[in-house]
């Protein structure tokens, strides 16, 4: 059995038409993933008891493996009569293994805003609000823009983890067209072409706003 | 069955999570330091050959690329056991990211270095191998800890071809006696203890590196 180009060719169509459900995971579990890490970050940062709670908590999600974590949440949900679809369930596992290290990210933007802006806010009588909304992250984005996107990348590479939980996205439709029709090495290279081009693209977009925040003057 | 029974019962599989481990880091460690120095040296085609061998490893989605080739190998005619499968592919997609953590210390290195190792006479391997590599791995070291903890996690997708590693022993206990909550909590927990000590040691490393930047702000 060789590579049947036609064949490859033919069932690309039918791998594509849920391109949009990969883009849309992708979406929302950055968003999600975003919010969520810049919340971890924002408790872990506060005075309170819930810092060390926070620590762990953002330490736990980073040393679990995403597989795990999906199961976790797809079987043990429901036990607690939480039962949302396979769909949601992957968004919400996605979103929380990588704000843990959305979290860290911003840890080191925020550790890279040079002092004196944080006394200046504290000068100018800012709340602890405005100081976070409008001094701190807008600095921090510029500084993270780099490796915040790459998790976004990550976080796209990591969607065909929802085909385990029956999530018709790309990867289960190639699994499907594999067995009903018992060749495997089209579905499984057409999916990865897919994927590989999509990963690429978007890291070149990572690239370019680097590269642009490089070259403002205000960058550093 | 008690949560201990169950946490045992994980713990069975814990030999092939190892293994492929271990396997996978033969893979890894000698991928990402050739193809990290090739892609550093390497100019014209020959830089692009090395960087599309490196983007198709790191780039691709690790779980397409262990279906794939579990299940296309096969076809084309070469068989090869789960286990090997599954080290090679999660080890080259780890060895796929360490290439560029090797790539940009060595990058990152003052051009002077190399200068006065052509100074005091050394050819060009010696510079590298005395000169650049050592003051390199310094900066590569944490970025080579996270990645032994991707893979130690990355294993868990080694259950989804049949292995029988911690992920796989847990889905096996789950549909014997059914309790998820236990089960999953239970194997959560036991990734967390493999790589909590390698969490902490990179973070201890990472601090040690960016020493003096100056003081965490709280809100």
């Amino acid at each position: 059995m060789s590579f049947d180009i036609d064949f490859a060719i033919a069932i690309l169509p039918r791998i594509l038409s849920t391109f949009g459900t990969t883009l849309w995971i992708t979406v929302v579990g950055c968003l999600g993933a975003a919010l969520l890490g810049f919340l971890w970050e924002t408790v872990r940062r506060s005075t309170g008891i819930g810092r060390y709670a926070m620590r762990f908590v953002i330490d736990f999600i980073r040393s679990t493996p995403l597989l795990v974590q999906i199961y976790f949440f797809y079987f043990v949900l429901p036990e607690y009569g939480i039962t949302l679809p396979a769909l949601m369930v992957g968004v919400i596992a996605l979103s929380l293994y990588y704000s843990g290290y959305l979290a860290e990210v911003f840890k080191a933007g925020i550790d890279s805003i040079p002092g004196g802006q944080f006394e200046a806010a504290k000068a100018l009588g800012l709340s602890r609000v405005q100081l976070v909304v409008l001094v701190i992250a807008p600095q921090m984005l510029r500084n993270i823009a780099a490796p915040m996107g790459n998790y976004f990348v990550s976080l796209l590479k990591s969607t065909p983890y929802l085909a385990i939980i029956a999530v018709p996205e790309m990867l289960s439709i190639a699994l499907e067209v594999a067995s009903d029709t018992f060749r495997y090495t089209e579905p499984m290279v057409v999916v990865g072409a897919v994927f590989l081009s999509l990963a690429l693209c978007f890291s070149g977009m990572v690239k370019m706003i680097e590269t642009r925040l490089r070259l403002s003057p205000r960058a550093g | 069955m008690s949560f201990l029974d169950i946490f045992m019962g994980i713990l069975a599989g814990i030999d092939v999570t190892i293994k492929v481990t271990l396997l996978g880091m033969l893979y890894a460690v000698p991928f990402a330091f050739a193809f990290g120095i090739a892609q550093h040296f390497a100019r014209g085609p020959m830089r692009m050959m090395v960087t599309t061998i490196i983007e198709f490893w790191r780039s691709s989605p690790i779980i397409v690329l262990i279906y794939g080739f579990y299940f296309s190998l096969p076809g084309l005619g070469v068989h090869l056991s789960a286990i090997t499968v599954g080290s090679m592919v999660l080890g080259l997609n780890i060895g796929g990211y360490g290439s560029q953590a090797v790539r940009a210390a060595l990058q990152a290195l003052d051009k002077g270095q190399v200068e006065a190792g052509y100074a005091l006479g050394l050819r060009r391997l010696p510079i590298l191998w005395l000169i650049e590599l050592p003051q390199a791995l310094a900066a590569m070291t944490p970025t080579f800890i996270n990645q032994f903890i991707q893979l130690v996690k990355g294993t868990s997708l080694v259950s989804l071809v049949t292995l029988a590693d911690m992920t796989f022993v847990a889905k096996a206990i789950s549909q014997i006696n059914y309790a998820p909550a236990k089960i999953y909590t239970a194997l959560l927990i036991a990734y967390f203890l493999m790589c909590y000590p390698a969490t902490i040691l990179g973070r201890m490393i990472e601090q040690r590196v960016s020493r003096g930047r100056g003081a965490s702000h709280e809100f």
